[in-house]
Parts: C-alpha cells; structure tokens; sequence
C-alpha cells in the first residue's frame, strides 16, 4: 500500500508543477529498454527489429516497385501513343513471337499490375512503411515502436505479398488482367480463369495484413510512447498525417480483405458470393457487393496514401519557410475531419452502377463536404509561406510541387463528386487523370521531398542539390503534361483501359495529344535516372550530413545523423511545438528545438503552438 | 443548340439531356480555373516576394489570431458556398428532371440490352410489347432509335460487367450480371454515333463497339416495320442463345 | 492542458508495458471487428437480394447443435474470465484449470462444428452448389472456426507459463491479452448464430 502514496504524490507533482521541472531519471522509460546492437549480418541488416532498418527495408522495397510500375507506365503510354510498334530493347525481349509489340492480353495486365503495384507496393511501402517508420519513434522521441516483432513481422510477410505479385507474371495466362480493382466477375473464373488472379488476391490479402500490422503499431506507438511533454498538438503535422493513416489503415483495409476473401473462395472453392448472369444457374450472388467492399475501404484508401504526404509538404513548407505553420492546430483538425469524412463517401465511385438514386444523391452531398477542411488546409499552406523567408532546397520544392499538383487534382475532384458531370467522366481518362494527380503525382512528389528532406538522417550523407533541383524540374513539368492532358482527352470522351483507342472514330482526333503525353511520360520516365543516380552516388561518396542540416527543431535533429541504434541517450523533454521559427525570444539562430529550453525563461508549454 | 468551349475536342451533343452535363461540366471548371489560378498565383507570388533575403526575417506568427481565422473560415466558406453548392444544386435539379426521371410517354421506345464479351445485344419487344418472345426484333452491335422520341434501355450483362457509354448524349450506364438497371436519353438529331463500353470488361474490352443509327421517324418506322417481319422468320425455339430478355423493369 | 494530455507517463513500469500492449490489442481488435463487420455486411446484402430466405428451395440450417456450441463457447468464455482475474493469484492452478478447461470447451466447439458441417456436406449442400446461401454459411462459418483454431494455439502456447507460475492470472500481459482474442472470437460467434442460424 506504500506503494499507493508514492504515486499519490507522484501525480499531484505532475498535476501542479509544469511539465519541464518533471524528473525524468534514467529509467523513467524503462519500458523501452536500450537493447545492445546486434552484430550478425542477419540480425543486423535483414530480420531488424530497429525500426529505422525496416523504415530502409521498406524505402528499397518500395523504390524497386516504383521502378517496376513506372516502366510499366512508359509501355502502357507507348501502346497508346504508337500502336503496334514495339517498345524499344524491352519489347524484343518480353513478345518476340509478336516482333516486340505488346499484344492486348499483356496491355491490361500492365494497367492492372501498374496500378497494383504502385498503390499497395510502391507508395504504400514508401510513404507509410518507410517514412511511417523512421518518423514516428525519431519524431516523437521514443527509441523504437511499440511493437518491434510486429514490425518485422509486417515488413515480412509485405515480402510474401510481393513475392506472389512478382511471380504472377510468369504463371500461365499470366498477372491479374481485371483492372486494379479487379470487379468480378471479370476477376472470377468466368473471366480469369488464370493463377495470375488468384495470386493477386493473395497478395492484397497478405499485403493488407502487413498495413494492418504496421497501423496497429503505429497508432499505439504514438498513443503510448509520445515523449514527456509530446501533446498530440506537439506533434509534427509529419506524424499527424502517417497517424491518421495507420487509424484509416486499421479500420478499412480489413473490408479489403474481407472483399478479396470472398473473391478467393470464389476462385478456389466455388462459392457464389459475386457470381451472377450465365455463368450460374442456381441464385446469384452479387458482383456489386465487391464494389460495395472496394470502395468502402477504397475512398479512404485514397486518404491512406496522400495524409502522410500532405503532413511532410505541411512541416517542409514551415520548415523552409523559417515560420511556424499557419493555422498548425486548424490543419491538424483539417486532416482528421477529412479522415473521418472519407468513411462516408465512398459512393461516388458507384454513380453510374446503378445504385438507388437517394444513396447516390447523398453520397454527392457528403462528398461535397471535403471541400471545407480541403480549403483549410489549403490556405494555411499558402499562409505558412506568406511573408516567410524562403529556402528554396530541393525538399522544399518538391513541397511546393505538391501544393501546386494537388490542387490541379483536388479541384478536379470536383467534376466527379457532381452525379450529372460524373454519368460522362465516370471511366474516362478524366478520372484517371484526376486520380494521378492526386495520389500519384502529389504522393510521388511528396515522396521525393521526404527521401530528399531526410536523407541526411537515414543515412548520415547530404544528397547532391544541384541534381535534385534538376530531377525536381525535370519531374515536375512533365508530370503536370501528362496528368493534364489526361484531363483533356477524358472530357474529350477517351474511356480508360483502352488497348487502341483508335478503334473508335470518335476518339481518333486525339492522336496528337496522346502523342506529346507519352513524349511527356517518356522524359519523366528518363528524368528518373537523375534522382538514381544522386541516390546512389550521396549514398557512397555524399557529403557527410552533420546532426541538423536543414536547422530544424523536431527532435530527429537533435541526434546524430544516422541516429545511434537506440535513438535517445535519454528520452527528451518536449517544450515547444515542432514549427518555432524566429521566435522573437531566441537568439543567435532562427529555429528552436523542441526540447530546448529559452534562455532563463522558457516559454509556458500551453502557449506555444495553439 | 448550346455552345461550349474547345467544342473541338470532344463529340457533337445530339441529346436533348446532354448539355446538362456540358453545363455542370463548364461551371465546375470555370470556378475550378479561378481558384487555382488564385493558388498558383499566391505560390508564385510568395515564393518570389518572401524567397530568403540576408536580413530579412520572418514573421513570427502561428496564425491564431482572430484575424487569420475569419479569413481562413470566410475563405472556405465562400468555396463551398460559389462552388459546391451549386454543384450540388444543379446536380440535383439535373437528377431529378432527367437522369432518374425516367420516360414514362407511351411513345417511349423500350430496348433491352445484354452486353457480353465482346458485343452489344440488343432487342426491342416486337409488335407484341413482351420482351423474349418470338415477335422481338434482335439486332448484334445495332442500335436504331427515332429523333424526339424518349429511349429508354434495360441493361443486363450476360458475362462480366460492362458499360454502356453514348458519348454523343454525354451518358454511361453500368450493365451488370445478375440484375437489371436502367437508364434513358432522348436525340435531337439523326445520324451514326458509336457505342462504346466504359468498363473494363476482358482483353477485347477495346473493341467493344457498336452503332447507335439516329433515324428520322418515318425512316426508324420503316426499319422497325421490316425488322418485325424478319423477326418471325428468324426465330428459332431451338437456339437458346437467342432466348434471352426480362421482364420490362419501368 | 494538463500534464497528462502531454505524455507523461507516471505508472508503475510493469503498468506502462501493459497498458501499451493493451491499446495495441484495442487497435487490433477493431481492425478484426471491421473485417466481420464487412462480411455480415456482405450477408446482409446477399440475403436482402434475394427473393425468400433460404432461396431457391434450400432447406434451412439446423438450430439445435448450433444452440448448444453457443453455450459451449459462451462456457468458455465464462471459465476464461473467472481463470483470468486477478483474484486467482491468490490460488495456484486456477488459471492453469481455466486454460485447460477453456481449450477442452473450445476443441468440444469445433467437434460440434465438424458434427453440422459433415452430413450437410454429404447430404449435397455444399459450397459450390447452393448459392450464396451456402457460400456465406460455410464461408461464414469456415471462417470463424479458424480463428477459434488460432484461439486454441494462443492458449496453448500460454500452458508452458501457467504451469511454471509464470502466469497466474490476467495481470501477465499474454495472459490478458490471449483472453480478449478469446472472448472476442466468442462475441463473433453469437452475433454469427443469430444472423445465420436464427434470423
């Protein structure tokens, strides 16, 4: 019972003193344990518990899906643009029985596999399983995430889930050819009759287990192991985003998986969940339930990708700005309003299936909503720029690149959130443009700006800026041709999935846009191999990157660059918000570490961020 | 007739329901065109303006104060008031007058749809008015309707799921296994359109094409007429591919 | 804001790492939940569909051995909680009885399963044959019976701890949380009686 009263006084100290005068003694947090190093290869390099080694097994990870899909992207645009020709070296080798042209059979497993990979094991491994990973302990100042094993674990079997993608390819009949969403009963035996489907169902089911384990992790690391003083409000936007996902991750991947589930004992065991027409002859299931299943998980899923992004572009712009982030608290509540919106308007995806028009009407109505906390955030970027001092890095252009590509993308959202403009566009290149700028371009650029922004942390060496300024150029550009032109040749009428669009008379008069967008895919495709190149080159011969390079204070740069294996001597202290720039009341420098205190006087923790 | 930009770029609108699309289409992006103008121009301006100038400083401010606030909140506001509002709006005024306002004239023309892989079959009820009867008149990858009469199609997909896309009347609707939906258009003008599917439906999906033949009146009775003759003659009970058809659904 | 709201973290150490692993278990268990939630969603879909229930002439489902697995595993549940609660420190085997007791009631449901699922199988309703009335009822059931598998590998592996006195009661972190997956696997169950046997 001694025991009662010292904790008794334990709390009233921390209730009555403020938070900096806490003691915080050596094993205050026991609980994460300073674990010795491993030594062995294996131990050290490949079965990590360190979540830092599986933020980089998941970037190299991520990075050769993002190769994998994006060559697939350049063949997918060369078929459109010169049908029938071969792809240059590559088509020789992959269809020789045709002279090197893809035939259609291998098209729509491209676009299918295209939009697989790059959704579940290119962007997904980069932005959450990557940066997830390495931001949220350095972040929050914790010495690892709250449950190791999982990590490992979820890493693994993403592995597993890649494997059975990658071997897809060269099963008889081959990959998935049913579109990314893979409908039945397209993705049935009545239209897919090849292993190639019912690998991809086990692979979505294995790699939506692994995002679920990575969410778990990540939602209770931050619930739990937020060092002393770390408020939710504390947080770097950084981390708000990849929490928000891991919540969004938790709660709609496993209707996915219910969904593919149901497809695989289609396939395999015969069941009639989504079976209907012809093919059946006793009561049928129905094909329209998946979609319901799709897209339940599928509009959030849209948000799973870009939070995580839109939390980075948020702390770089104050970052490079040198001003604390306008509205930080208003943009935090922007991005969990949107979380919370995207569970209920997953049904304008469906306007054209033939839903009842009440549901449709409302889902239009919710839909629409998005518009409110978009602009939030969306103003508070432009205010965090507004009257800054600009450093223009290559983080923070890739940062600006994002603002500008994901407002060409939201707004576009708007053609298709309207039923009357949707009936069109629905299945248009519109959309697929829409859809690109959004999650892949705003997503990739986000991408670039962290591996650019946190290289330095990672792996202890600066990347090359004049390359990166070159690969930003380069990238943007064509990237908004490509995705634009999408736009265009969707209100034009061009249906998506196309193997020749050509077929159609009333699509024949956009050869030549279609041709400058592939010249455009092409350049981007090539621009590519500046950031390889930089990549690899900073990695071995870079510049060696002191603790805090880019003079900011979120405590990943208050260690050394890359971080000790245990992160924290000892675990910080948090004092300050993550965005105290110019603060009138330090001197000498323009940025304040969060755990640092101000002089004599350090500023009341309440005050400062809200 | 309406007007619209780029008219160029896309198909002759020959629907009398079209333009709505066109309508919400333009204003959407119109307004769309505004405020990202105003976007880029506030990050090319701020970019440019504040770019790190030795001695200057940056303003020291988390933009709390009441003053960012009501801008912010008149800001999104005044978005979603000029723009998804209305959006909303139109679209709802659009769905109720035309997309599930569905025909019910006695002159409507009823047709029954069942795509497969990778065609367009199509039936009309014959003199009868009954659909899978002997008297329908069955036509592959042919569609012929009359000018100024409202169309109104029952859609069921044999295979895998397709969709049933009329660029020209700006209108797409999905055919599903199993059950029927619904969807109507009425032309304004003769001439040859394409039907096209919109839904990924196997590895022909791109040549999933068919003729949508606007005809005249008197020319689409003419048709009809002569179809129907042919139709008895044609019949075979003992080809069950061609016993196909459902039960009209209004 | 108080200090609390900011992180603080002032329990006993071994409290701390219970806890973590106990909102870690929470998150868990709502992401299961919502896979079930997607398939009685998918079932509520199916079966509004469709003309009559069960459809096209399909006999309806036994109730009686069904009934009785609801008490069977509502027993173990019963045994598991009274096993698990901090009181049984006090007395030494409790929690290794209540394991013991909770995997026999477990292997006695998944027996009573395979007794319902045999001869309908013989009896021609199968998976591949009756629709999506069969399709959801042995998906359904099928389902949820590997995870009362993997319910009984949870428990077993706690055995070793129990036996040494590793584990005495809840308070052991495993102990706990094998439990919740447990009685959660238990509360599918009875929401899965109810909507695919009785209603």
């Amino acid at each position: 019972m001694g025991d009662m009263g010292d904790m008794g006084d334990m709390v009233d100290a921390a209730l009555t003193k403020p938070v900096r005068h806490v003691h915080v003694g050596p094993d205050f947090h026991a609980e994460q344990h300073i674990h010795p190093e491993p030594t062995s290869f294996l131990a050290k390099y490949i079965f990590s518990f360190d979540h830092k080694v599986i933020a980089k097994q998941f970037l190299w990870y991520g990075l050769f899906f993002l190769a994998m899909g994006g060559l697939m992207a350049m063949m997918i645009r060369w078929q459109i643009a010169y049908p029938g020709t071969a792809f240059p070296v590559l088509g020789q080798l992959m269809w020789p029985q045709s002279g090197g042209v893809m035939p259609p059979q291998s098209y729509a497993a491209f676009f299918t596999m295209h939009g697989t990979l790059m959704i579940f094991f290119a962007i997904t491994p980069i932005l959450i399983g990557a940066f997830g990973n390495l931001l949220i302990p350095l972040m929050i100042g914790a010495r690892d995430m709250a449950f190791p094993t999982l990590n490992l674990m979820s890493f693994w079997t993403n592995v597993l889930a890649g494997l059975c993608m990658v071997v897809s390819f060269f099963v008889p009949m081959g990959a998935a050819a049913g579109g990314w969403q893979s409908y039945p009963t397209l993705s049935t035996l009545v239209g897919s009759p090849g292993h190639g489907q019912t690998l991809w169902v086990l692979g979505i089911f294995l790699t939506g287990s692994a995002s679920i384990m990575g969410a778990v992790n990540y939602i209770t690391t931050v619930v739990r192991l937020r060092a002393p003083g770390m408020g939710y409000f504390q947080m770097p936007l950084s981390v708000w985003g990849i929490w928000l996902t891991a919540i969004l991750n938790a709660l709609f991947v496993p209707v996915l998986a219910a969904g593919v589930l149901l497809l695989f004992l289609d396939r395999v065991f015969g069941s009639h969940f989504f079976l209907a027409g012809a093919a059946i002859t006793k009561g049928g299931g129905d094909p329209v339930l998946y979609q319901h299943l799709f897209w339940i998980f599928g509009h959030p899923e849209v948000y799973i990708l870009i939070l995580p992004a839109w939390g980075i572009v948020s702390d770089l712009l104050s970052f490079f700005s040198r001003k604390p982030a306008f509205g930080y608290k208003a943009t935090a509540l922007s991005m969990s309003v949107i979380t919370l919106l995207s569970m209920v308007v997953y049904g304008h995806h469906m306007f054209v299936v033939g839903m009842s028009p009440l549901l449709s009407q409302g889902f239009m109505t919710l839909t629409m909503l998005i518009s409110i906390p978009s602009a939030v955030f969306f103003l508070n970027w432009l205010g965090t720029m507004w009257r800054g001092s600009i450093r223009f890095a290559t983080p923070m252009l890739f940062a600006v690149g994002v603002v500008f590509v994901f407002g060409l993308g939201g707004l576009t959202g708007l053609h298709l959130g309207a039923i009357s403009s949707d009936i069109y566009l629905h299945d248009s290149y519109f959309v697929i443009g829409h859809f690109h700028l959004t999650m892949a371009a705003s997503v990739l650029l986000g991408a670039f700006a962290a591996i650019y922004f946190w290289f330095p942390k990672m792996f202890g060496k600066m990347m090359n800026e004049t390359l990166g300024k070159w690969h930003f150029w380069l990238t943007i550009v064509p990237i908004t041709v490509v995705f634009c032109g999408m736009l265009v040749v969707g209100y034009a009428g061009m249906q998506r999935r196309l193997y020749n669009y050509q077929a159609y008379e009333f699509l024949k008069h956009l050869h030549p846009i279609n041709v400058w967008m592939t010249r455009a895919a092409l350049l981007l495709g090539a621009s590519q191999f500046l950031f390889v190149a930089n990549f690899l080159s900073s990695l071995i011969s870079g510049k060696k990157a002191s603790e805090n390079p880019w003079e900011v204070g979120t405590l990943e740069w208050t260690i050394p660059s890359p971080p000790p294996h245990h992160n924290y001597d000892e675990i910080p202290v948090v004092l300050h918000g993550p965005h105290e720039f110019n603060n009138p009341a330090v001197t000498g420098k323009d940025w304040l570490a969060q755990d640092e205190p101000i002089g004599d006087e350090p500023a009341a923790l309440g005050a400062v961020g809200n | 007739m309406h007007h619209w930009p780029f008219s160029w770029l896309t198909t002759v609108d020959v629907s009398r329901d079209g333009y709505r699309a066109e309508a919400l289409f333009w204003y959407t992006t119109l307004m769309c065109v505004i405020a990202f103008t105003l976007v880029t121009f506030a990050l090319v301006y701020s970019s440019w303006k504040y770019r790190a100038r030795p001695g200057v400083k940056a303003l020291y401010t988390h933009g709390t104060d009441r003053k960012s606030f009501l801008v912010t909140g008149i800001l999104a506001a005044l978005v979603f008031v000029t723009i998804d509002m209305n959006l909303v709006r139109v679209s709802q005024a659009d769905v109720k007058e035309y997309t599930y306002n569905w025909p019910v004239s006695p002159d409507t023309v009823k047709i029954e749809v069942m795509p497969q892989q990778w065609a367009w079959n199509i039936r009309y009820a014959g003199p009868d008015g009954v659909f899978n009867t002997a008297d329908d008149v069955v036509t592959l990858n042919e569609m012929r309707v009359p000018v100024g009469r409202p169309v109104m199609l029952n859609l069921k997909a044999k295979d895998v799921i397709h969709s049933f896309y009329i660029p020209n009347f700006r209108l797409k609707q999905d055919a599903n296994p199993g059950y029927v939906t619904r969807t109507w258009f009425q032309a304004v003008q003769p001439g040859n359109f394409e039907i096209a599917c919109s839904q990924m439906c196997g590895w022909a999906h791109y040549q999933m094409k068919g003729d949508l033949i606007v005809q005249p009146e008197a020319d689409f009775a003419r048709w009809m007429k002569e179809a129907e003759g042919d139709a008895k003659r044609r019949f075979d009970p003992a080809d069950k591919e061609q016993l196909w058809g459902w039960e009209w659904v209004q | 804001m108080t200090s609390l709201a900011h992180g603080v973290q002032r329990l006993p150490l071994p409290e701390e790492s219970r806890r973590t692993s106990f909102v870690g278990m929470v998150m868990a268990l709502a992401s299961w939940t919502m896979l079930f939630v997607a398939l009685f969603f998918s079932y509520a879909v199916l079966r509004l569909n469709a003309a009559t229930w069960p459809p096209d002439g399909l006999a309806p489902l036994p109730k009686a051995l069904p009934f009785l697995n609801t008490l069977v595993l509502l027993a173990s549940s019963l045994l598991l909680h009274r096993g698990t609660r901090p009181e049984s420190e006090e007395k030494p085997g409790t929690l290794r009885r209540a394991i013991l007791g909770t995997m026999a009631l477990g292997g006695l449901f998944l027996a009573l399963q395979l007794a319902v699922w045999i001869p309908l199988w013989q009896s021609g309703f199968r998976i591949d044959n009756t629709g999506p009335y069969g399709s959801i009822f042995y998906g359904l059931t099928v389902f949820h019976a590997l995870h009362v598998l993997a319910g009984l590998l949870a428990l077993a592996l706690l055995l070793p701890g129990a036996f040494s006195g590793r584990h005495t009661s809840g308070r052991s972190s495993s102990v706990r949380l094998s439990a919740m997956f447990w009685h959660f696997v238990d509360v599918v169950w009875v929401v899965m009686f109810v909507a695919v046997y009785l209603v």
